[in-house]
């Protein structure tokens, strides 16, 4: 029985002792994505294969990108409060909701171009084949959201 | 005088007995059904389950070939689970961090502080 009970309690330490090892080992590159400073954009260079003198210049792209994107963030965050007020207001469609729905659509308008652009700008830092990899993915994250509908 | 008595009552009840006549019938397979409960409650009861596993650890686990395909198959079971979820925690958090980056760059998407 004492032997018995030894190798019933020593194959279960085997079993926990391999699925931790194992289990590690295959999380070990998400952790260390994790661990980094910028985790998207050590994701981006683990997914795109990047060399260190590519993801500089991705990373640069990006620093130079987000002021930009704030700013835009600004806009539209000042274009919704005023949409929500005149809404609020109106009861019925206004030359002045008329106004700045246009203004909400020409934001749109421009905050794509300028992603797009950016998108481009990336996509041509990365070798040819990643390049194209990268533009087909982000065109379809961030032009042709689903909406959270889930997909057939 | 009290030893007499069991006797007097059993010859008694013997002579009753042999007199004793009935019309009635037995139902159909009669004796063969007493004979099945006499053979129910003869038989030996089960041993209880915990009686087995502990019976079957201290003489069948410790045989080496028994023991050695115990060990391989709780070795493989961890292997593959510990693949399978680590596979699945790797590709959660490689999606998370992908959506990250398409929020950070999206003015619409983009947390605001």
């Amino acid at each position: 029985m004492k032997r018995g009970g030894f190798i019933l309690v020593l194959g279960l330490v085997v079993a926990a002792a391999a699925y931790g090892c194992v289990y590690l080992a295959c999380t070990s590159s998400a952790r260390s994505l994790q661990r980094s400073d910028k985790p998207e954009l050590a994701w981006l260079k683990a997914e795109f294969n990047l060399s260190d003198a590519e993801f500089k210049r991705v990373s640069d792209l990006h620093v130079a990108y987000l002021p930009q994107c704030r700013e835009m963030c600004q806009q539209i965050d000042a274009q919704n409060v005023q949409l929500k007020k005149l809404l609020a207001e109106a009861p019925n469609v206004t030359p002045q909701i008329d106004a700045a729905l246009a203004e909400s659509a020409r934001l749109r308008t421009e905050c794509q171009r300028m992603m797009l652009r950016h998108f481009f700008q990336v996509s041509q830092t990365m070798p040819p084949e990643q390049g194209r990899r990268y533009l087909a993915w982000v065109k379809e994250k961030a032009f042709l959201p689903d909406y959270g509908m889930p997909k057939e | 005088m009290k030893t007499n008595e069991p006797s007097n009552h059993d010859e008694a009840l013997g002579k009753v007995l042999k007199e004793w006549r009935t019309d009635a019938s037995l139902p159909p397979r009669f004796q063969e059904g007493v004979w099945r409960r006499i053979a129910r409650v003869q038989a030996p009861a089960a041993p209880p389950v915990w009686a087995v596993i502990a019976h079957w650890i201290g003489t069948v686990l410790p045989r080496p070939a028994l023991a050695a395909t115990y060990l391989a198959t709780l070795l493989v079971i961890g292997v593959t689970v510990g693949w399978a979820q680590g596979h699945q925690q790797t590709a959660r958090v490689k999606d998370e961090l992908s959506q990250r980056y398409v929020r950070v760059l999206d003015p619409y998407l983009a947390p605001r502080q």
